[in-house]
C-alpha cells in the first residue's frame, strides 16, 4: 500500500497521462486550456493601454501586428478551435449520449477544427503577408 | 471517513465549467469576428479611436464585460482542477486557490476600469 503511493507520487504524470484516443482529447484539452489562460491574462493587461490614452494603445497594437506576434495570435486561434469544439464533445459526452462515439466526434472535431483554422487564419495573416 | 475533498465535492465548479464553456464559444465567436474582420480598418490592426468608438456603446461595455467574468472564472477554475491532480495538501490547496482569486480579482478590477470610464464618450 506505501509502495503504491509512493510509485504514483513518483510517476504522477505518467500514471496520469496514458495513450489513447479519449486521454490524447484530454491531455490536448488541458494543454490548450492553459495556454489560452496565460493568453487571456496577457490579452485583459495588453487591453488595459486603453487607458493609457491613444499612442500608449496605438504603439502596443503595432507591435502586436508583427510577424512574430501575428503567428501566435493565429496558434491561439487553433488553441481555442480545439478547446472550444472538443469542449462542446466533453459536454455532449457527459451530458447526452456522446461517449457512445466520443472517437468519431473526436475526428469530427479535429476536421471541423481544421476548416475553420484555415479560414481564419488566412483572414489573420493577410495583412501582416499582404495575400 | 469522509470521502470530501476539503473544497467541496467539486460538482457544481464541475458543473458550472460545462455552462460557462458553451456560452464561451458563442461569445468568443462574435468576439473574433469583431475584432479580425467585421468593423476594423482597413490596415487589419486596431487603433484606439475604433476601439474606444466601440466601447462609446453601453452594449459593447456590457458584453466585454460579461465576457471577461466568464473567460476568468472558465480559465481560473480550469487551472484548479488541474493543480487537483497534482497538489493534494491543505496548505497547497490554499495557496493554489488564494493566488488564482487573486488573480481573478486583480484582472477584473483592470478590466473594468479599462473599459467602464469609456461608456458614453463620444
Amino acid at each position: 500500500m506505501k509502495s503504491t503511493k509512493m510509485y504514483q507520487q513518483k510517476h504522477a504524470f505518467e500514471t496520469r497521462y496514458r495513450w489513447f484516443t479519449g486521454s490524447f482529447a484530454w491531455i490536448l484539452h488541458r494543454v490548450s486550456g492553459l495556454a489560452l489562460v496565460l493568453y487571456l491574462l496577457l490579452h485583459i493587461y495588453s487591453v488595459s493601454f486603453l487607458a493609457k490614452g491613444s499612442e500608449a494603445f496605438n504603439a502596443v497594437m503595432q507591435a502586436y501586428a508583427s510577424p512574430a506576434f501575428k503567428i501566435g495570435e493565429v496558434l491561439v486561434w487553433a488553441a481555442f478551435l480545439y478547446h472550444a469544439l472538443n469542449g462542446l464533445r466533453v459536454v455532449w459526452m457527459d451530458l447526452g449520449k456522446g461517449s457512445l462515439f466520443h472517437k468519431k466526434l473526436f475526428a469530427g472535431v479535429f476536421v471541423l477544427a481544421g476548416l475553420l483554422f484555415v479560414a481564419g487564419a488566412y483572414g489573420m495573416l493577410r495583412h501582416t503577408f499582404g495575400w | 471517513m469522509s470521502l470530501r475533498h476539503p473544497a467541496g465535492s467539486g460538482a457544481l465548479l464541475w458543473f458550472s465549467q460545462r455552462v460557462t464553456g458553451v456560452v464561451l464559444v458563442l461569445l468568443l465567436a462574435i468576439h473574433f469576428a469583431l475584432q479580425h474582420f467585421l468593423g476594423t480598418p482597413s490596415s487589419g490592426v486596431l487603433d484606439y479611436a475604433t476601439v474606444s468608438a466601440r466601447f462609446a456603446n453601453p452594449l459593447y461595455v456590457a458584453f466585454d464585460l460579461v465576457f471577461v467574468v466568464l473567460a476568468l472564472a472558465h480559465g481560473l477554475n480550469g487551472v484548479w482542477m488541474v493543480t487537483e491532480d497534482f497538489f493534494h495538501k491543505p496548505w497547497q490547496r490554499l495557496v493554489i486557490w488564494s493566488t488564482l482569486a487573486t488573480v481573478g480579482v486583480v484582472l477584473l478590477a483592470l478590466a473594468v476600469v479599462t473599459v467602464v470610464p469609456l461608456a458614453g464618450q463620444a
